[in-house]
This record gives C-alpha cells, sequence and structure tokens, in this order.
C-alpha cells in the first residue's frame, strides 16, 4: 500500500498495532469472563478450549481486519496474555517450556500470519483492481476529450487538469510547438507545495519531437510507482496523437479556406472586370462618337449619347465605391465612426437623394415619433440605407411601391425596407448577404452583387443584425436593427 | 470673377478650368496647398475651389490659413468617405463642399450661391419670399400661404440663421453656437427637434426637401429659392 506519510512508523502500522491490542485485550476479557462462569473443576478442559477458541477468533479478526502486522501483534499479546487468563485459579506464571502454551503461541502465530496474508493479498488484489479501474477511466475521459475536436490549446489546458488528481501531482505542464505555434498548458493543485521528485516526459509524434510533458510531485513525496509512470507515459502517448490530428485538421481547414477564397477571387474577378468594363465600353463609345467631327448628329442624339455618358459615370462610380467598401471589409478596415445618429434623418436623406433613381416608383417613408439616436457612423448607416434601396428598387416592378419604416424595436432602431418583387427563396435568404450572390431569377441583373454584402458587414461592426422577411405580398423585406447601446468591447466583424 | 483651383491632379484642373472660364470666370489653378495660400494672398480671387487630399498640406490647415487673412468663399472638393475631413474643414471655415465625382452644374450652383453671398452687401431684404412662405425679418412676422405661423423664438432664431445663408452648409455646430449660444456645439439632439418641428410648420417634407436639406453627420443647408 503506498504511504503517503513520509515517517517510518508510518500511520498505518500504528493502526495495526492499535487493532492488534484491542483485539487481543477484548479477547482476554471474554476469555476471563467466560472462565468465571464455571467453578466446576471438571469442565477445565471444556474451559481451556473455549478460551484458546476465543483467543483464536481476537487473532483473527484483528487479521482480517488489520491486515498481517495487526494479526502479528495480537498473536504475540496472546501468547503472553493467554496463559495468565489460562491459569487463572491455578497458577499465576507463566512458562513457555509448558508444551500446551507454547502449543497455542505457535498456533495464535500461524493464524495471524496465515489470515493476515490472505487479507493483505486481497486488500492488495483489490487496490490493483481499484488502480487499474482508475487508470481506465482516466485513460477513456483522456482520449475522450482529445477527440473532441476542440482547439489544441484547451485540449492541453483540460489534459494537465485531468492527470493531477489522479496521480497525486502537485503541478503538471505541457510544453508543444505545433506548425510553429507554441501551445503551453500548465495545472497546479491548490494546497499541494510543488518541488517534489519530477517526471519529464517527452512527447512525440511520428518520432517528430514536439514537445515535453513535466509532472512534479509535491514537496517532500515519494517519486511516481512504476505503475504510476507507465499510466503517466500512456496518457502522453495519447495527447501525442490528440496533438497531431489537431494538427492535420488545421491543415486541412486552411487548405479548405484556400480553395474558398480562390475561388471567390476568381468570382470577384471575373464580376469587377465585367462589372467595370461595361460602363467603360458605353462611356468610350459614346465619347469617340462625339469626338468624331466627320459625323454629324442632331442636338437629340448628342444629348442622347451625353445622357450615357453621365449614367454610366454614376453607375461605375457606385461600384467602384461598392468595390473599395469591400476592400475595406475584408482589410478589417471598417471601423465605424461612432456618433449619435438619427436614423430616420440619414433615411430622409437617402431618399431625397435617391429620388431620381427611384423614378417610376411610389416611396412610402414612414418614420415612428421620438425616435432615439444610435451610436453610429452616419456615412456608413448612409451606405446600408441606400444599398437596401438600391436592391429594393432594382427587384421592385414598375410603378411598384418601396415601403421604408423605421421604429423601435427592443433596445435598438429598426428599420424595413419592403419591396414588391418576387421576393427571395427561404433557402436563399442567407446566400444574398455573400458578396457576389446574385438570385437566380435575375442572373445579370445590373447590380454588382456587392450591395448586400456590404451593408451586412456594416451593420454587423455595428453590433446589429440583418435579416430577411416575407411581405404579406410575396415581396421582400429587408430588417435592420441597430443598437441603441454600444459597448466597446464589441468587436467589428 | 477669379477663381483658384487647388488640387493636385492635373486632370481635374483641366476638367474644371474648361467649363469655368466657358462660364466666363477668370480661372488660375495650383497643385499644392503652399501655393494655394500664397495664390489667395498674391491674386485675392473671388473663389476657391479646394481639394482636402492635397499631398503637402492637410486641407483643413489651408483653410485656416487662408482664413488668417483673407474671407475668401472656399468650397471643398472631397471624396465620399472623408466625411469627418468635411466637417472639420466646414468648422475651421470653408463654405461648402462638393462630392467627387460632381456633376458640374452642381459645382457651378454652390459656386455662385457663395459669391452671391460674399458679393457687395445688398440692401438687407426686410421680406424674403419664397413659393408659398414669406418671412418679414424686420417685424419676425412668418406667413405660410398667406396664414402667419406661430414659431418659438427658438425656432424663429433657426429659421432665421438658415435663411440669411441660403445654399451654404450649415455644420451642426455652428448653428447650435448661432442659435443657442457659444457654450453649445454638441447637442445634435436639440438641433434635430427643432428642425424637425421647423419642417413640419413649414410644411416641408425632408425627404422631398425643397426648403431645408439634411446632409447626415454634418448639418443642414437652406435651398428655398427666393423670388
Amino acid at each position: 500500500m503506498a504511504a503517503e506519510n513520509p515517517s517510518p512508523i508510518s500511520r498505518v502500522t500504528l493502526r495495526a498495532i492499535g487493532i492488534g491490542i484491542l483485539a487481543t485485550m477484548t479477547a482476554a476479557v471474554l476469555a476471563a469472563a467466560v472462565s468465571q462462569l464455571s467453578t466446576n473443576p471438571q469442565s477445565g478442559a471444556a474451559l481451556a478450549a473455549a478460551e484458546v477458541a476465543i483467543f483464536m477468533l481476537g487473532v483473527t479478526v484483528a487479521a482480517v481486519s488489520g491486515g498481517l502486522w495487526a494479526g502479528v501483534v495480537s498473536a504475540l499479546l496472546a501468547s503472553v496474555v493467554y496463559p495468565i487468563v489460562e491459569s487463572e485459579g491455578h497458577s499465576f506464571h507463566v512458562d513457555f517450556e509448558q508444551p500446551q502454551q507454547l502449543i497455542a503461541s505457535v498456533v495464535f502465530l500461524a493464524i495471524a500470519v496465515v489470515v493476515g496474508l490472505l487479507v493483505g493479498n486481497a486488500a492488495d488484489e483489490r487496490n490493483r483492481a481499484t488502480r487499474r479501474e482508475r487508470e481506465a477511466r482516466l485513460l477513456a475521459n483522456l482520449s475522450g476529450k482529445m477527440l473532441s475536436g476542440d482547439v489544441p490549446e484547451r485540449v492541453m489546458d483540460e489534459f494537465v487538469q485531468v492527470l493531477l488528481e489522479p496521480l497525486g501531482l502537485a503541478t503538471c505542464q505541457i510544453a508543444v510547438t505545433l506548425d510553429g505555434q507554441e501551445i503551453e498548458a500548465k495545472a497546479a493543485r491548490t494546497g499541494l507545495a510543488p518541488g517534489g521528485p519530477t517526471e519529464v516526459i517527452p512527447i512525440v509524434v511520428s518520432s517528430v519531437p514536439l514537445g515535453t510533458l513535466i509532472a512534479e510531485r509535491p514537496a517532500g513525496r515519494r517519486p511516481l510507482t512504476r505503475d504510476e509512470r507507465l499510466l503517466l507515459e500512456a496518457a502522453t502517448r495519447q495527447a501525442a496523437v490528440a496533438l497531431d490530428r489537431a494538427r492535420l485538421d488545421a491543415r486541412a481547414r486552411l487548405a479548405q479556406l484556400d480553395a474558398e477564397t480562390n475561388q471567390l477571387r476568381a468570382a470577384m474577378f471575373s464580376s469587377v472586370t465585367h462589372d467595370l468594363r461595361t460602363p467603360l465600353a458605353s462611356i468610350k463609345a459614346g465619347v469617340t462618337s462625339l469626338l468624331d467631327l466627320g459625323t454629324r448628329h442632331d442636338d437629340a442624339q448628342v444629348r442622347e449619347l451625353l445622357t450615357t455618358i453621365l449614367e454610366e459615370t454614376d453607375r461605375l462610380n457606385r461600384l467602384v465605391g461598392n468595390i473599395l467598401d469591400l476592400a475595406r471589409i475584408r482589410a478589417g478596415a471598417l471601423i465605424p465612426k461612432r456618433v449619435p445618429t438619427a436614423v430616420d434623418e440619414v433615411a430622409e436623406a437617402v431618399v431625397a437623394r435617391m429620388r431620381p433613381r427611384l423614378a417610376g416608383l411610389a416611396v412610402d417613408l414612414q418614420l415612428a415619433n421620438d425616435l432615439p439616436e444610435v451610436p453610429a457612423d452616419p456615412v456608413q448607416v448612409d451606405q446600408v440605407l441606400t444599398n437596401l434601396l438600391e436592391n429594393a428598387a432594382r427587384h421592385s416592378p414598375r410603378g411598384g411601391t418601396l415601403r421604408i419604416h423605421i421604429g423601435r424595436a427592443d433596445g435598438a432602431v429598426r428599420v424595413r425596407v419592403a419591396d414588391e418583387g418576387p421576393g427571395i427563396k427561404r433557402e436563399e435568404r442567407e446566400k444574398v448577404f455573400e458578396a457576389f450572390y446574385r438570385g437566380r431569377e435575375s442572373p445579370e441583373s445590373p447590380g454588382s452583387g456587392l450591395g448586400l454584402a456590404i451593408a451586412r458587414a456594416i451593420v454587423l461592426a455595428h453590433g446589429g443584425r440583418i435579416w430577411i422577411e416575407e411581405t404579406t405580398g410575396g415581396g421582400t423585406a429587408m430588417m435592420v436593427d441597430l443598437p441603441l447601446e454600444w459597448s466597446a468591447e464589441e468587436t467589428a466583424l | 470673377m477669379k477663381v483658384l483651383v487647388v488640387d493636385d491632379e492635373p486632370q481635374i484642373r483641366r476638367a474644371l478650368r474648361i467649363p469655368l472660364e466657358a462660364k466666363g470666370y477668370e480661372v488660375s489653378t495650383v497643385g499644392t496647398g503652399e501655393e494655394g495660400v500664397v495664390a489667395v494672398a498674391e491674386q485675392q480671387p473671388d473663389l476657391v475651389l479646394l481639394d482636402l487630399g492635397l499631398p503637402d498640406v492637410d486641407g483643413t490647415e489651408v483653410i485656416r490659413r487662408i482664413r488668417g487673412f483673407s474671407d475668401v468663399p472656399v468650397i471643398i472638393l472631397s471624396v465620399r468617405d472623408a466625411q469627418s475631413d468635411k466637417v472639420s474643414a466646414l468648422d475651421a471655415g470653408a463654405d461648402d463642399y462638393v462630392t467627387k465625382p460632381f456633376a458640374m452644374e452642381e459645382l457651378l450652383a454652390r459656386a455662385r450661391a457663395a459669391l452671391r453671398r460674399a458679393g457687395p452687401d445688398e440692401p438687407p431684404q426686410p421680406t424674403l419670399s419664397y413659393d408659398r412662405l414669406e418671412i418679414d425679418l424686420a417685424r419676425r412676422l412668418v406667413t405660410l400661404d398667406g396664414e402667419q405661423l406661430h414659431l418659438t423664438p427658438t425656432e424663429y432664431a433657426l429659421l432665421e440663421a438658415l435663411v440669411s445663408n441660403p445654399g451654404k452648409l450649415l455644420t451642426h455646430q455652428w448653428l447650435l453656437r448661432r442659435v443657442w449660444g457659444q457654450g453649445y456645439g454638441t447637442e445634435t439632439t436639440y438641433l434635430r427637434t427643432y428642425v424637425r418641428a421647423l419642417r413640419r410648420k413649414l410644411g416641408d417634407d425632408a425627404s422631398s426637401p425643397e426648403l431645408i436639406v439634411t446632409e447626415p453627420g454634418v448639418g443642414y443647408r437652406w435651398v428655398g429659392e427666393s423670388r
């Protein structure tokens, strides 16, 4: 049995001696009581047998409950006490030369040793079984945690924490280098001073050293037993496997991300090339025909060409603005300059500015009274509303109505921009916020596929949310909540 | 009328000079802020068109230096995203801004309005007449469609501040100090509330304004054309 106490006479030994003494003394008292029961000298032999049996019982009880040493102590004591009790009323002297007494002493000792050894073996077996079960549980627990797919940092944190108690460690730390990234985890048990015997176990995956595990026992305690050390090594191997898996996972994720980025980049290039070249082509065609002095245009033709050039310039400008916004979002530079902003006022200004582009559509602008200001960047809120209105206008039938409603929601100012267009299918609703996504219904629509992506990025940077609802007429309602409260901890994007 | 264009882009300088000269303005151009300040002192132009993104000196600093010796109207040319730059340039003494790319007619209209305000003081008009609105500045009376409007003293002060700077973009800070006093400057909620009330009484719709235009995050502009 593992003795935790460093003193030579352990508590366990003291306990064994105590149990031995107690058992024999109890037996002596019982035997004395039995010898008093009968004064008939004829029954002396039967009485002596009963007394021996009581002492044997005492030794057995001591050996069963206290182990080998308790039995031995009890037996030795019984050898001394038995003759006293036995000779009571006959003679008062202890004489080991008397064969009866000597036999009794040998029998007591034999019982003590046999029972004590049996009990001790059983106890050892039980302890071993308990330990094996504990180890199995620990390893199972660890492998569960290792394979949880959590980030390696957290897995390692759990790992060192789990090892502490079963191995009686004061501290346990792990330090590995994974793809150039250093991961360290350390756990310590409170109330245990570190500085005891220390195990350093290398962590190796496919014969590549990743780092080390350091397990430290409390100051002044014994080192780990061989079994405990084997357990620690088994656990460390599990950690190594888990780390290897995490490393492979990270590589796979990176590769996937890379592929997605490339795909997006390809989509962006083709989309941007097309969208930038189209207005430029119109402008250049218009200007060159106006410059062509050999051809005469009448006033109406000149005006038409110039109008085209102007419209295409505006389109190009909006597109460039969107691409710049997207680049800013990608670069993580979309940081709102927050001032108290009246969303209703911004909406009015956006509608006023967009009137020419909303020609042919009715605009129903409803603003709740006493709307609070929100901490927001007015330029960016303007951008969100402009993009939502452009999107709604693009999907509206001629002569349709755009309904803009701004009101209060729970802890936010809520904007709703509803159109009378064909609506967006439920499964497409998240996708429309992705850059370069164009609805299936209108793959050649004049939008760049950037407006809603930018709107979402801005709304998220403000700690708000954006989503799509269906109108009663089957059209689309773009919803935006801009929070009234803002705390600096909330990170953009 | 002399116009000074301060912009580091030669194409912009050319694109501005040709139509301005066609409108009869005398145009000179420089490419840096330093040259710009010197040119204002030496040429004494009637109007300055100033790019905010100059390579040498910050546009706001250029305005501050010009304001050290001249009241010449300054119109800022800027890109969309430099909102806070616009506000600080306006607060430093610029008269107006247009956002690049701009339509020439818009720039010309802003230029005319700025030149008119800076022109020789016309005898103060006792009354201003608009489509449906009349303002008797001497008697502090406002009528809409012939009916007298009841404005609170603050509303009237706000209206007066706006109509006496027609076409000019008035920043929140400027309006707050002018109407409420020097100690004010950041209480945009007050201002917004009064502008809203004033608009309602004047029958002006902010989403298709004919009198007061909102420049979100910057200020307000009176666009009513007096007869």
